[in-house]
């Protein structure tokens, strides 16, 4: 039940490049419009758009309470609930890729998942569900802090969270079955998660609108990334090059380096700021990690376009660009490592300021921040070469683009929303996670679980693919016990799902006071440290001092000493 | 003694702390549990445990693969979620 869009093909061809240079003009026309408004409708569209997101939803709207922050606290605790389902999801795909029949019990109630329908629906969870709620979260608390105004609609911004995860719902049940009772569910899933897009679309436009100075690289990154993901829908779609492999395959790349990287990027670098206390490194990569979002092919991402083709109901087609696409697409993904070091180098060097180390590593989320930052090139190198193969005519290293997805998923793009939506907490619900202890717990079991066992199924993919390449018959017995081991280590991640979401709803309700908690926690930490007598920084750390300690000299002299003065 | 009698409260207090070595009692007991377990396979060898063994055929072929134990781990932190919601959202 294929979806007919060449009706809306107005250019003539079907190159994928031409998507592109339609992509950057619009967004450059974007670009103009937010800088100098619309002239003389600017007054006219403002209002309008605030109609629609309050009054014109009627009673509906008086459902959810109208307090700063509200809308961010909904989008943050529904992400990390998300988060919980998409690593169940993967760890059970990861566990089926070896054991196919584990959950057969469940198609007595209709249900009959496979390994791939799993990865596949998990994929639409932590994307959409877990990533895409959190940086949405983060992005309705950081740009009206960088524009100098409130957010233009907290209550649509509330009420629209609980749109979004019903629009997941339907994405993850059609990652299962698409058709059910003769309805496309990919297409109701889609439309309900458009209309949710638009609504925080506009909600964040109108908050800039109103900005009384520059607006930050850090708002911009996450203003183009919101905007780049409709606008680069409808580039494919007047192409027409959305209905061939290579359209549907850069559409969701271009979605995956737009909306997912750089909206994570502008969000992790406001919060490396933040988290730290040291100034943005560097505006000059923040611009060079901007403008490479937009201007390049992002790497990170599935080597195929089936979740593009399916949410827009078209029929998916193989990956079988021409030989002058295909050389452009390299040459841009090979480019996008710019803007991946850009921000890899700027997340570090934020975060550790003018020394070796991470300023206030006890902050819940910064530890996740750092562990995006580190992950960042080598997955963008990897995955590199996993796409540039992709492109080939006989690709190669095929059979590890699905395991390179969950890396890019769980070891970047999620280490950078939960992260920043971890610090972010205080502020934005007034109370502090319940445990600085269960946070860093959460953290190893997550980061760790992800970390291991995505690298040992990698070792299990690559080990499948070796034994075919070698033509032997029965290559599983050896790469399925391997995957065994990856699918427990993963396992780790949906345990740290549950601690944090854990954390955050205890946090929500018995959670220090954010105003009385304190930046920095050890429980060796020290104020002061009194310097009596000349001695080396390592006595001082052992001491109990740490970095943020003050050192109070001392005064000493070698006059005798005498009864204290009364 | 009476419970109107010089030294006593009168009524019912809990502490709000937890002794440390609560836990110990909790585990005591479930190793003795564990141990009559194995004490009732030596009493009466080939013999099935009354009611459990009635109990589990209705769930053979069902729990079948080790993945259900995974399962079951999210399930309890799922409905340790929900639980905590709502008894942080009734409580005083």
């Amino acid at each position: 039940m294929a979806v007919n869009w060449e009706i809306l093909d107005i250019v003539s061809g079907d190159q994928a490049i031409t998507s592109m240079f339609l992509f950057w003009g619009m967004m450059l026309l974007i670009y103009f419009l937010m800088q100098n408004g619309l002239s003389i409708f600017n007054d006219v569209t403002k209002s309008m758009s605030r109609f629609m997101l309050e009054k014109a939803l009627g009673p509906g709207i008086d459902l959810v309470e109208d307090r700063e922050g509200s809308a961010s606290k909904a989008w943050f605790i529904q992400g990390m609930m998300w988060l919980i389902a998409a690593s169940t999801l993967a760890f059970e795909g990861l566990w089926l890729k070896q054991d196919p029949t584990a959950l057969h019990s469940l198609s007595a109630w209709g249900y009959d998942p496979t390994a791939s329908s799993l990865l596949y629906a998990s994929n639409f969870a932590a994307l959409y569900g877990g990533i895409g709620m959190l940086l949405v979260g983060s992005s309705l608390h950081i740009i009206p802090r960088l524009s100098g105004a409130d957010l233009a609609s907290e209550r649509n911004a509330t009420l629209v969270s609980f749109l979004w995860t019903l629009s997941v719902v339907f994405l993850v049940i059609a990652a299962h079955d698409s058709v059910i009772l003769g309805l496309n569910i990919f297409l109701i899933g889609t439309a309900m998660h458009t209309l949710g897009f638009v609504a925080i679309a506009i909600n964040l436009l109108l908050t800039v609108s109103e900005r009384k100075g520059a607006l930050p690289i850090p708002g911009w990154l996450i203003m183009m990334g919101v905007l780049a993901d409709p606008i680069s829908v409808v580039a494919t779609v007047l192409t027409g090059s959305i209905e061939t492999g290579t359209g549907q395959w850069m559409l969701a790349q271009m979605v995956g380096g737009t909306f997912f990287f750089a909206t994570a990027a502008g969000v992790a670098l406001y919060v490396s700021s933040s988290a730290s206390g040291n100034p943005l490194w560097s505006r000059s990569l923040g611009a060079a990690t901007l403008v490479g979002a937009l201007a390049t092919v992002n790497p990170l991402g599935a080597s195929n376009g089936r979740m593009a083709a399916d949410m827009l109901g078209v029929a998916f087609e193989q990956l079988q660009p021409s030989s002058q696409d295909g050389i452009a697409m390299a040459f841009l993904m090979a480019l996008a490592i710019i803007p991946v070091m850009a921000l890899a180098a700027n997340l570090m060097m934020t975060l550790r300021g003018g020394d070796a180390f991470i300023e206030n590593p006890d902050s819940a989320g910064v530890s996740e921040l750092n562990l995006g930052a580190s992950m960042l090139l080598p997955l963008a190198a990897a995955s590199l070469f996993v796409q540039s193969d992709a492109l080939s005519a006989a690709p190669e290293l095929s059979g590890m683009s699905e395991t390179m997805l969950l890396m890019a998923i769980w070891l970047v793009l999620v280490p950078f929303s939960l992260g920043a939506a971890l610090h972010l907490f205080p502020t934005v619900t007034g109370r502090s996670l319940l445990s600085r202890n269960r946070a860093r717990w959460a953290y190893w079991m997550m980061g760790g679980g992800a970390l291991l066992g995505l690298t040992v199924s990698l070792m299990s993919d690559l080990i499948d693919m070796s034994l075919i390449e070698a033509t032997v018959e029965d290559p599983s017995a050896l790469s399925a016990d391997v995957q065994a081991v990856g699918a427990i280590l993963f396992y780790g991640t949906a345990v740290g799902a549950i601690m944090h979401s854990l954390n955050s709803v205890s946090g929500l309700f018995r959670g220090a006071m954010a105003d009385a908690d304190r930046a920095t926690s050890s429980s060796i930490t020290m104020e002061d440290y009194s310097l009596v007598t000349p001695t080396s920084v390592r006595k001082i750390l052992a001491g109990g001092a740490d970095l943020d300690t003050t050192v109070v000299p001392v005064g000493e002299s070698d006059d005798a000493g005498g009864p204290t003065e009364l | 003694m009476s419970e109107g009698g010089s030294g006593t409260v009168g009524e019912f207090i809990q502490g709000e702390d937890e002794p440390s070595s609560s836990w110990v009692i909790l585990a005591f007991g479930l190793v003795t549990s564990l141990a009559l377990l194995v004490l009732h396979g030596i009493l009466y060898p080939g013999r099935d445990l009354p009611v459990i063994s009635e109990i589990l055929p209705v769930f053979e072929g069902v729990f079948d693969s080790g993945i259900w134990f995974f399962i079951l781990g999210v399930m309890i932190g799922v409905f340790a979620i929900i639980a905590t919601m709502m008894t942080e959202a009734t409580s005083e």
